[in-house]
C-alpha cells in the first residue's frame, strides 16, 4: 500500500543537471505539475522572508502528437507566467539558472508527472479473490492497473472459490461452465492470450504459493502464457518495423516480470522465461505484511517502463538536477505530513482527467492511498458512465438528460478533453461526472481491506473542483460524493499546488510548508457538522448554538432532510454547541450534545449544517429529486 | 483537440503511410521493393489472410522443469495443458492497391508496404474501420430528372453533410468501402457499427477494436452531432473527386489515432505547385480555428483577438480566451481550449 518511491529521494544528480544551486537556500522555484490534459506551472519565490507563490500558468499537456514532447506544454505555461511577472524563465528551449541578478530565471526546477497513463499489470499464477485483494493493495498508490488472469489449472481447483478472469471479462463465471473438457481448457488459452493482446501489459506479476491443490500448476501455466503472450506481443510489436532490420536489432516487447510466488521454484521460473521475459523476484506476495516490496517493484517499473517513455522525458530531467516525481507519489508526501502536523485525519482528493486519487492519512501514521486510475473526466470520463450508468450520473442533476445527452457529453469530453464547460448545464453534468467519480474512488478504498477513517480535514483539487466557479458547488460535490459525518472541514487547493508540494518539499522542505499556509490552503470553505443516524425530513434533527468572537449568539435548529449554511466568514471564530435529536448522532453517540473545547473557525461557504442524513438517500420521484437538488444547492450557493 | 499533423486539412504535405489493411492474423506479401514508384491503382501486396475454421491446434513451448514437483492436476488433455492454443485459419489471397502515388520507401516485417507520398490530408474527428482505398465520389442528392446515383462498388463516398443510419446501410449494401462525411448522431453511428462506441474509441487495442466491426470504413470530418461540413474540407475533397485515396477510420483516445484522409496529388500538381505546409498548431492572431464543443461547436472563423485576463463565461468558469471573427461576420468569445486551429 505504499505510494511509488521516490528512490532517488528527489536529489539524483541529472547528467544534463542546469542547476546546482543548494535547493535549500533558493531565491525562486519553478513547479511543473504534467497532467494528462494539462500542465500546470508554479512560480514559488521569497517574499519578505517567506515562500509564497508568485504566479501560475496552466497549458495542455503536449505529450501526444504533433508536439510530442511533454516540455512543450510546461514552456507554454511557464510563459503564462513570464507575461504575468515580466521575467523570463526560458532560453533555448531550457530552464535558465539559476535566478539572475535582473530576475530571470529560476533555482530550481522540479516536475511531477501523472501523464503518460498507468502501468498495466496481469496478475498471473493462483490469483484467488484475496489475492487480488493483496495485489490491490500493494498497486493503490501508484499508476497502476492490474488485471487478474488466474491460471487454468487453479481455476478447476479453487470452485467455488474463484475470481473473474480479468478485469471486466466475464467469460470465466464462477464454476458456470460445466465441466473442464480439453475443448473449454484449449479456448481458455485462447482467451486469455486473447486478453493479455488486448491489453498489451507493460508487465506481469506472478503469484502464488505451491501448497494447493493445483501444486505449481499455475506457476507453470502463468510461464506459459508468458511465452505465448510474448511471442504474439513481439509479432504485434516488430509488426511494422523495416523487414530490411534484423531481428536481433528490432527492439523487442519485453514484459517485465515481478515474481512474488513460491521461492522455490523462482530458478524454474527464469528458466523457462529465458529470453521471453526479465523475471525480478520479489518477496513472496502472501500477506499483508508483504505488499510493500510488491508495491516497490511495481512502482520501480512504473518509473522506468511507463514515465521514462514519455516523449521529451529526457529533456525535461535535463532541466533539474532532481528526477521527476510521479504526483501521486507527492501527493501522497504531503497528506501524510499534513496528517502528523496538524495531528488529524487528513484526506486529500484529486480529481483529475484520467486519474481519481483519494489519499487518507491518520494521526497516527495510517495510510490509505487509493490511485483510482482510469477514472476521471476527462479522457477517462467514458469510463464512469460505463461504470455507472446513465441513472447514477443523471441522480446529480436537477434536470432531465436523455441517455443519447449523457453519451454525447461523454464522447465529445473523450476526443475533446480540454474544454471546459460554458454553460451551465454543461457545467452540471461535468460535477455529476466528478461526485461518480470521487464514489467509485470511495468505494475502491472500501471494498478494499482497508480500514476507513473519518477525515477532520478534507482537501480538494484537480480542475474540476479548482476551477468550479463557486465554493459551495465545490462543498456540495465533496459532501455527495464522500459523505464524511460528524464534524469535518473542507478545504480547497485553488492553486492546484497541493500535489506538487509532497515533490517540493523533498528539495525544498520550507518553500513546501509556507507555500501550503500561505498560499495551497487558503481556500477554506468551512466546518461542516454532518449529523447521522434516524432524521426524518422536515424534523428537528440538531440545533447548533454558535457563539461568536464579538460575542454574538446565534441559535439555529436545522431539520432532517436538509441543508443550512450559518454565517461564519473567513477569518472569523466561534464556538460551537451541538444539541442533536436524541436519535440523531454527531459522533458521540445518538443524542449526545457536544462542545467544542476550542473555537471553530469560518470559511468561504460558511459553517456548513448536512442534515440530510448518512447514507444520503435520494428520493426516487424525478421532480421531487430535482426539486430537493435544488434547495440544497441554494442553500449551500452552488 | 489537436490533430497529429496541426490542422484538419493540410492541402500539401509529405507523408510516409503503411499500406496495411489491419489484422494481427493477416500475412502480407510485397509485389513492390524499396525504391519503386508506384501508382495508386497498382497492386502492391498480396494479402494471405486469414478466415477462422473449426479446429484447434497445440503449439509445443518448452515445459517447464520443477525441482520434487508432484502432478496434482489431472487435465482431461495433457496436450491442452502444455501447449499454446491457436486458431487454425484458412487463406484466401487478395491484392491490395497502394492508394498512393509515391514512392516505397520499406518493406515492414508483416510483409506491408510503407509509401512515402506527397499528399492532400483531411484528419477526421472520430472514424471507425480500417484502411481502405477507393476512388473519392461525390454523392449527389436524388433529384426528379436525375434519379438515383449509380455510386460505383470500392468507392469512397464523400458525402457532404450530416450522415444517418439509413444512408450508411445504403453506402454498406451499394458496396462503398469508405465514407466520408460531416457527422453523425452518436446512436445513428452505433446502430451502424453495432458497437459501443465509448468502448471502442476507449480501447487499447486499436487493430483489435476494428476487426468487429462492419466492413466500411467511416470518417466523419466534424465528429457527432448534426453539424455541416465546413467549406474548406468540401473544397478539397471535391478538388480531388475521382482520385484513389487512402481512409482509415481507427480512433482511439488511448493510443492517440484518429481517422485521416490521404490523397496523393497528381505529378503535375507536384511537379508544377508544390508548397508544403508545416502546420503549427498554436492558436495566433489571423489563424483559422474551428470551435470545438459547447453551443457554437462546427463554427468556423479566425482569431480576432486574444484576451490577456481570464474571461468568465455563461457557466461562471473563468478561462483564458479568444475573440473570434465568424465565417458570417459575427464576434464570439470562446475559451481558447474550444478552438482548434485548423490552417
Amino acid at each position: 500500500m505504499n505510494t511509488q518511491p521516490n528512490t532517488e529521494g528527489g536529489q539524483r544528480q541529472s547528467p544534463a543537471s542546469s542547476s546546482n544551486l543548494n535547493p535549500s537556500v533558493a531565491n525562486s522555484l519553478l513547479v511543473a505539475d504534467c497532467g494528462t490534459v494539462f500542465t500546470k506551472v508554479s512560480l514559488l519565490g521569497l517574499v519578505e522572508g517567506q515562500y509564497r507563490l508568485m504566479a501560475r500558468g496552466e497549458a495542455p499537456t503536449t505529450i501526444a502528437p504533433p508536439h510530442e514532447d511533454i516540455t512543450r506544454g510546461i514552456i507554454q505555461a511557464i510563459n503564462v507566467i513570464e507575461f504575468i511577472t515580466g521575467r523570463h524563465f526560458v532560453s533555448e528551449g531550457r530552464i535558465i539558472s539559476p535566478e539572475q541578478p535582473v530576475g530571470d530565471g529560476v533555482d530550481v526546477f522540479i516536475a511531477t508527472i501523472s501523464a503518460g497513463g498507468p502501468i498495466r499489470l496481469v496478475v498471473l499464477g493462483a490469483v484467488d479473490a484475496a489475492m487480488e485483494g493483496l495485489v490491490g493493495q500493494a498497486a493503490s498508490g501508484l499508476y497502476a492497473e492490474t488485471h487478474a488472469l488466474p491460471s487454468p489449472s487453479f481455476v478447476v481447483t479453487s470452485v467455488p472459490n474463484l475470481v473473474s478472469v480479468g478485469a471486466g471479462s466475464t467469460s470465466v463465471s464462477r464454476g458456470a461452465g460445466g465441466a473442464w473438457t480439453p475443448e473449454r481448457v484449449a479456448l481458455e488459452w485462447e482467451r486469455q492470450i486473447e486478453r493479455i493482446r488486448e491489453l498489451q501489459p507493460h508487465a506481469a506479476l506472478i503469484v502464488g504459493v505451491a501448497d494447493g491443490p493445483a501444486g505449481p500448476a499455475p506457476l507453470q501455466e502463468a510461464c506459459q502464457l508468458l511465452v505465448s503472450a510474448a511471442k504474439e506481443l513481439n509479432e504485434q510489436h516488430g509488426a511494422g518495423v523495416s523487414a530490411g532490420v534484423a531481428p536481433n536489432d528490432v527492439a523487442s516487447r519485453q514484459i517485465a516480470v515481478l515474481y512474488a510466488a513460491a521461492p522455490e521454484y523462482v530458478e524454474a521460473v527464469r528458466g523457462m522465461l529465458q529470453g521471453v521475459a526479465e523475471v525480478t523476484r520479489v518477496e513472496s506476495l502472501v500477506s499483508q505484511t508483504q505488499i510493500g516490496p510488491t508495491s516497490i517493484a511495481v512502482g520501480g517499473l512504473y518509473d522506468r517502463d511507463v514515465m521514462r517513455h514519455i516523449p521529451g522525458y529526457a529533456h525535461l530531467h535535463g532541466w533539474s538536477s532532481s528526477a521527476p516525481v510521479a504526483t501521486a507519489t507527492s501527493l501522497s508526501s504531503l497528506v501524510r505530513f499534513l496528517a502528523q502536523h496538524y495531528a488529524m485525519n487528513v484526506m486529500a482528493v484529486d480529481i483529475g482527467g484520467a486519474t481519481t486519487t483519494l489519499m487518507l492519512a491518520g494521526e497516527r501514521g495510517e495510510f490509505i492511498p487509493k490511485v483510482n486510475t482510469g477514472m476521471g473526466v476527462g479522457p477517462a470520463v467514458g469510463a464512469i458512465l460505463q461504470k455507472v450508468g446513465i441513472q447514477r450520473i443523471a441522480r446529480w442533476l436537477p434536470f432531465d438528460i436523455s441517455e443519447e445527452e449523457s453519451r454525447q457529453y461523454v464522447l465529445n469530453r473523450m476526443l475533446h478533453p480540454h474544454v471546459v464547460p460554458t454553460n451551465q448545464r454543461d457545467l452540471q453534468i461535468s460535477q455529476a461526472f466528478a461526485r461518480e467519480a470521487l464514489i467509485l474512488t470511495v468505494e475502491a478504498v472500501k471494498q478494499s481491506n482497508f480500514e476507513w477513517l473519518d477525515a477532520d480535514l478534507i482537501l480538494a483539487t484537480g480542475g474540476v473542483l479548482s476551477h468550479a466557479p463557486k465554493f459551495g458547488q465545490v462543498a456540495l460535490m465533496l459532501l455527495d460524493a464522500l459523505q464524511p459525518r460528524g464534524v469535518t472541514s473542507l478545504v480547497l487547493d485553488r492553486t492546484m499546488l497541493i500535489s506538487q508540494l509532497g515533490a517540493v518539499a523533498t528539495v525544498a522542505p520550507v518553500a513546501a510548508v509556507q507555500v501550503n499556509e500561505n498560499d495551497a490552503v487558503t481556500h477554506r470553505l468551512g466546518t461542516c457538522v454532518i449529523p447521522f443516524g434516524t432524521m426524518p425530513r422536515g424534523e428537528l434533527a440538531i440545533r447548533v448554538d454558535l457563539e461568536y468572537t464579538n460575542g454574538r449568539q446565534l441559535t439555529v435548529d436545522v431539520m432532517g432532510g436538509s441543508i443550512e449554511v450559518i454565517p461564519l466568514r473567513t477569518n472569523e471564530q466561534a464556538l460551537l454547541s451541538l444539541f442533536p435529536a436524541p436519535t440523531v448522532d454527531v459522533g458521540l453517540g445518538p443524542g449526545e450534545r457536544a462542545r467544542a473545547a476550542e473555537e471553530i473557525d469560518g470559511g468561504l461557504v460558511g459553517l456548513i449544517i448536512d442534515a440530510r442524513g448518512r447514507p444520503l438517500d435520494l428520493p426516487g420521484d424525478e421532480k421531487e429529486r430535482q426539486a430537493r437538488l435544488l434547495q440544497w444547492m441554494q442553500a449551500i450557493g452552488a | 483537440m489537436t490533430y497529429q499533423l496541426g490542422w484538419s486539412v493540410i492541402p500539401q504535405i509529405l507523408v510516409r503511410r503503411e499500406r496495411w489493411p489491419g489484422g494481427y492474423k493477416t500475412k502480407g506479401i510485397p509485389l513492390v521493393h524499396p525504391g519503386q514508384d508506384v501508382l495508386p491503382d497498382q497492386p502492391v501486396l498480396r494479402l494471405e489472410k486469414n478466415e477462422p475454421v473449426e479446429a484447434i491446434e497445440t503449439v509445443p513451448i518448452p515445459r517447464l522443469s520443477l525441482p520434487g514437483v508432484i502432478d496434482t492436476l489431472t487435465y482431461p488433455d495433457h496436450s491442452s495443458r502444455n501447449g499454446d492454443v491457436s486458431l487454425n485459419r484458412l487463406h484466401a489471397d487478395e491484392t491490395l492497391p497502394a492508394g498512393l502515388r509515391g514512392r516505397v520507401v520499406d518493406i515492414t516485417r508483416r510483409g506491408s508496404v510503407i509509401i512515402e507520398s506527397c499528399a492532400a490530408v483531411l484528419q477526421g474527428a472520430i472514424g471507425a474501420g480500417n484502411q481502405v482505398a477507393g476512388v473519392l465520389t461525390m454523392w449527389q442528392a436524388p433529384d426528379a430528372g436525375r434519379g438515383q446515383q449509380a455510386i460505383p462498388p470500392g468507392a469512397l463516398l464523400v458525402i457532404p453533410g450530416p450522415l444517418n443510419f439509413a444512408m450508411l446501410r445504403q453506402a454498406m449494401i451499394s458496396g462503398v468501402v469508405g465514407v466520408i462525411a460531416s457527422s453523425i448522431s452518436s446512436r445513428d453511428f452505433e446502430g451502424f457499427l453495432r458497437t459501443d462506441l465509448i468502448e471502442l474509441i476507449d480501447s487499447v487495442d486499436v487493430e483489435l477494436a476494428q476487426a468487429h466491426l462492419p466492413q466500411m470504413t467511416v470518417l466523419l470530418t466534424e465528429g457527432l452531432g448534426t453539424i455541416a461540413m465546413p467549406a474548406r474540407t468540401m473544397n478539397l475533397l471535391s478538388h480531388y473527386q475521382g482520385s484513389i485515396a487512402l481512409l482509415s477510420g481507427a480512433t482511439s483516445v488511448r493510443q492517440g489515432i484518429f481517422p485521416e484522409l490521404v490523397i496523393s496529388l497528381p505529378a503535375k500538381e507536384v511537379q508544377q505547385n508544390w508548397h508544403p505546409v508545416r502546420p503549427d498548431p498554436i492558436l495566433t492572431l489571423g489563424a483559422q480555428v474551428r470551435v470545438c464543443s459547447g453551443d457554437h461547436e462546427g463554427a468556423i472563423g479566425s482569431i480576432d483577438y486574444l484576451y490577456s485576463h481570464e474571461q468568465v463565461f455563461p457557466s461562471g468558469i473563468r478561462a483564458r480566451a479568444a475573440r473570434l471573427r465568424l465565417e458570417d461576420g459575427s464576434m464570439l468569445t470562446i475559451p481558447l481550449t474550444l478552438v482548434e486551429r485548423i490552417s
